[in-house]
């Protein structure tokens, strides 16, 4: 386990979650406990800023048509994971912004832009791309379009990145230095 | 009212013939009768709004539309909006950021801007371009009707044709009572005119209404219409630009086509209700005036004066064969109970004796003449439900303790078992009874049981007139137990 997890500085990152595979984190994300992040089909980058609450699952899922070497998955800054979310993704590109609301699920083949919401409870199974700043809602999946980006949650990240070392055992960052090189090409290179 | 038992598997026959499970129930207790929700009146006792629990009384409530002054509902999902907060840098300096030192003075202190938002949906008031407002509450821009004259001119004449109907009834009423006496009025003996008298009395003067009455346009009807635009077949339409219908109805004064011009609905109020019997016209619920309080003054529910049945459990019910059934009662009253099972036929039909009505009473009813309750009478149906098991009732009465709540603390359970009372604990007895069901039921089809019960229900009205009246009444009640569906051999 958790053999090839890079944490950035400046994250925050509980012990008690489950992380598989290739793993950036990114400076200033919050990781609750009990989080399950595996990637078993490839990397998967998760960039600053992001909360990722309790019992969410992020799964980079191994394809049949594997690319050789594995396109990474990556999850853009100040997105919000809520309790019970889970994302299977293997075609892997969230942009910023986003919303995932408590038990929603993202199936694979959804590729999402930024600022979107995805309601809670709400699920998409079926292969399609959100434009930037869909709000799907309610049970009947009612889609709107919201005007600006939702408003990121910077209060709550430096609240909860000062508050969670009190409570929780924490990982500690295990890269000290930035690799803007690396990191750019990768940010790069998964974008359609 | 969520309740354990759901769904419904025991219903009560109310005394007008509807099927109820106890807990939508109210018991009468001065008609000693089971009424439901369509055999009562319901009357209106106050206009609150649910967000903010604030109080109006019914003439505020018509003035404002019956709609909160301050609270807002979604116009895209209908959930409540809730007010959010966010600091505001001034927005010259926003747009400026290479400003002069004293813009940069102004930008140090950030102002605190409230918006809309709804958690549910994410609409915000800035999607649809309302401004943010400096204060937490109110002060939101209001749209005005863009019909609101012609509707105001339609209110108006209603008004003035009602008024003048109003008035000829009263002259005419005049008339002929000036037929009949010759006494000189008062109008006539002091020179007062009807204008003047009317004037005196607050009243709009005659005048007045027939020259909105005269001066009153009625719309006509024309055939042309607006020609649809050229594009309108060929433009592609985005979904998400188009209000639904619903967020269409919900504002009925603008019918927003396009998302952008939904503007946050005012929150339509509640009303508390309090309920009222028929036939004897006492309250059997009256609810506490405070809108937060969830409370009743007066609570005449069936759960708290008729013994509830409950199926614990059922043998499969099958064609012609007999079926074990096991089931709970229990007393809800503060008084002793006894019980006997009847088959629904056994049961005495109503004696509609229908007591002479008391004089308090048709007093009453002179009193509100223009409920005019008089007119009408409630047609009580007898109602036909078949049943194709019946229970067989076993001979034996049984008594049931009174509800004590303390009860269930002591350990010492009456142990008369015998084969049909399977346990009794405090108030509450299970039973064990057959259920016979008929040979032509049909597998598949729904497996229904009828039951009636005979109960002793004591009175505890304070008995100040009717002290001489008994205090304990032998009542009836018929249940419909269902007990899942017949399975074919």
């Amino acid at each position: 386990m958790s053999h090839n997890v890079k944490i950035l500085p400046g994250a925050t990152v509980c012990e008690d979650c489950t992380l598989e595979g290739d793993i950036t984190i990114g400076g200033g994300t919050v990781i609750h406990p009990r989080v399950t992040i595996i990637a078993e089909g490839g990397p998967i980058i998760i960039a600053e800023y992001c909360i990722i609450e309790e019992y969410s699952t992020i799964i980079h899922k191994k394809s049949d048509k594997q690319e050789n070497p594995p396109k990474p998955l990556f999850i853009g800054a100040h997105n919000v994971f809520e309790v019970g979310c889970k994302l299977e993704s293997p075609c892997g590109h969230i942009g910023e912004s986003n919303v995932f609301e408590c038990r929603s699920y993202v199936g694979v083949d959804v590729k999402i832009g930024s600022g979107c919401v995805i309601g809670a409870a709400c699920r998409l199974t079926a292969p399609q791309t959100l434009a930037d700043n869909t709000v799907i809602w309610g049970s009947d999946h009612h889609v709107r379009e919201a005007l600006e980006k939702q408003p990121s949650q910077l209060l709550q990240l430096d609240f909860l990145s000062k508050v969670m070392p009190n409570y929780h055992r924490l990982r500690k960052p295990n890269v000290h230095k930035r690799q803007p090189s690396t990191r750019q090409s990768q940010e790069s290179s998964p974008k359609p | 009212m969520a309740y354990l038992t759901q769904p419904d598997y025991v219903k009560y026959i109310c005394s007008c013939g509807q099927l109820k499970p106890i807990t939508s129930l109210y018991f009468c207790r001065h008609c000693l009768k089971i009424r439901c929700g369509f055999c009562i009146c319901h009357e209106v006792d106050s206009h609150y709004c649910a967000n903010c629990l604030e109080n109006m009384p019914s003439s505020e409530a018509r003035l404002k539309k019956n709609r909160c002054s301050s609270c807002f509902d979604c116009p895209s999902c209908f959930h409540t909006l809730s007010t959010r907060a966010t600091m505001a840098q001034p927005r010259q300096v926003l747009q400026d950021p290479a400003a002069a030192g004293d813009a940069k003075v102004e930008s140090k202190q950030p102002k605190k801007m409230y918006y809309l938002s709804c958690f549910n949906c994410r609409w915000t008031s800035r999607d649809v371009g309302i401004p943010d407002q400096p204060v937490a509450s109110g002060g939101w821009p209001e749209r005005t009707n863009p019909h609101a004259a012609r509707v105001n001119q339609l209110l108006d004449y209603y008004k003035a044709i009602a008024l003048q109907e109003k008035q000829e009834k009263i002259e005419r009423e005049r008339k002929k009572f000036n037929i009949r006496g010759k006494y000189i009025t008062l109008t006539d003996k002091t020179g007062l005119t009807g204008a003047m008298a009317r004037n005196i009395a607050g009243l709009p003067s005659s005048e007045s209404s027939s020259s909105a009455i005269a001066s009153f346009v009625p719309s006509q009807a024309s055939a042309e219409v607006e020609e649809l635009p050229d594009d309108i077949f060929t433009k592609e339409v985005n979904l998400n630009q188009i209000t639904s219908m619903p967020q269409r109805l919900a504002s009925p004064e603008w019918q927003p086509v396009s998302v952008a011009r939904l503007h946050p609905l005012a929150k339509l109020l509640s009303v508390k209700r309090s309920q009222r019997c028929r036939a004897c016209d006492h309250n059997l619920t009256k609810p506490e005036y405070n809108p937060g309080s969830i409370k009743f003054k007066i609570e005449l529910l069936a759960y708290y004066h008729v013994p509830e049945i409950k199926i614990i459990s059922h043998e499969p019910v099958k064609p012609g064969a007999t079926s074990a059934l096991l089931l709970k009662l229990s007393n809800p009253t503060g008084h002793e109970m006894t019980l006997r099972l009847l088959r629904p036929e056994d049961v005495p039909p109503h004696d509609d004796r229908d007591e002479p009505k008391s004089i308090e009473k048709s007093l009453e009813r002179s009193l509100n003449l223009d409920k005019d309750t008089t007119s009408f009478k409630p047609i009580e149906r007898v109602p036909v439900y078949s049943a194709t098991s019946h229970v067989t009732p076993p001979d034996v009465t049984l008594t049931l303790a009174q509800r004590d709540d303390a009860a269930e603390y002591d350990d010492d359970a009456q142990h008369d078992t015998n084969d049909i009372i399977m346990w009794r604990k405090s108030n509450k007895l299970a039973l064990r009874l057959e259920v016979v069901t008929d040979e032509t039921a049909e597998g598949g089809s729904p497996a229904v049981a009828k039951l009636a019960l005979q109960y002793s229900y004591r009175n505890t009205v304070p008995p100040a007139a009717a002290a001489s009246q008994p205090r304990d009444h032998t009542l009836y009640t018929t249940v419909i137990l269902d007990l899942g569906t017949v399975s074919s051999n």
